[in-house]
């Protein structure tokens, strides 16, 4: 099942407000968040009604926090010696 | 001389424009990128949809009506209709919220 990853990049201070409420039935409640909706058609509908304020992406599947900040997470460049022997085992 | 109390002309005069009549050309720059992640965002949930076989009226309406920032006319992008200005037209930024509304369409002959 497919589903849109849909990340609010300009605030709707200032505009009417039906958009701030569509903005919460999306469950985007500031700026640069992000969430995961199913591919329907009144997600699709709700995305039209903000498009100017949304990023949107379509994905296989929902990521959780956690592993979308894995991914932010840079390399850190190291890794423990120790765990090294494991790392480099070939023997298997 | 300067600061809040500078004797400015928007300041101290009445009526003086603080809205340049035109963009500039970064201005424009943005704008075109606006109107190009709006296409992007319409193009993408369009996909999703085919792939679902449900289509959704608003995205159908947006698809007939709407031009794409590449289809649009240079007037059309950056200036729009207005009946109160000489040659019926004025900046796109005197738009209140234009950069957060979609604004393409004008009446046709003007």
């Amino acid at each position: 099942m497919a589903y849109f990853k849909i990340t609010l990049m300009r605030s709707a201070i200032g505009l009417p407000k039906p958009i701030g409420g569509v903005l919460k039935s999306l469950g985007l409640r500031k700026r640069m968040a992000t969430v995961y909706q199913p591919v329907r058609q009144d997600v699709a509908g709700k995305i039209m009604a903000v498009k100017e304020l949304v990023d949107v992406q379509e994905v296989e599947k929902p990521l959780t926090n956690a592993e979308m900040r894995a991914l932010r997470r840079p390399d850190p460049g190291f890794y423990v010696e120790s765990r090294g022997v494991q790392r480099f085992d070939t023997t298997e | 001389m300067f600061g809040a109390f500078r004797p400015s002309g928007p300041l101290f005069g009445g009526l003086l424009w603080k809205i340049p009549y035109r963009l500039s050309r970064p201005q424009k720059y943005r704008h075109r990128q606006r109107l190009k992640h709006v296409d992007k965002v319409v193009a993408t949930v369009d996909a999703a949809l085919q792939k679902l076989g449900k289509p959704v009226a608003a995205v159908e309406r947006w698809k007939e009506e709407m031009p794409t920032e590449a289809e649009m006319l240079a007037k059309d992008k950056y200036t729009m209709f207005d009946k109160k200005v000489k040659k019926y037209r004025k900046g796109i930024h005197k738009l209140p919220k234009w950069t957060r509304v979609s604004q393409r369409l004008n009446p046709p002959g003007f």
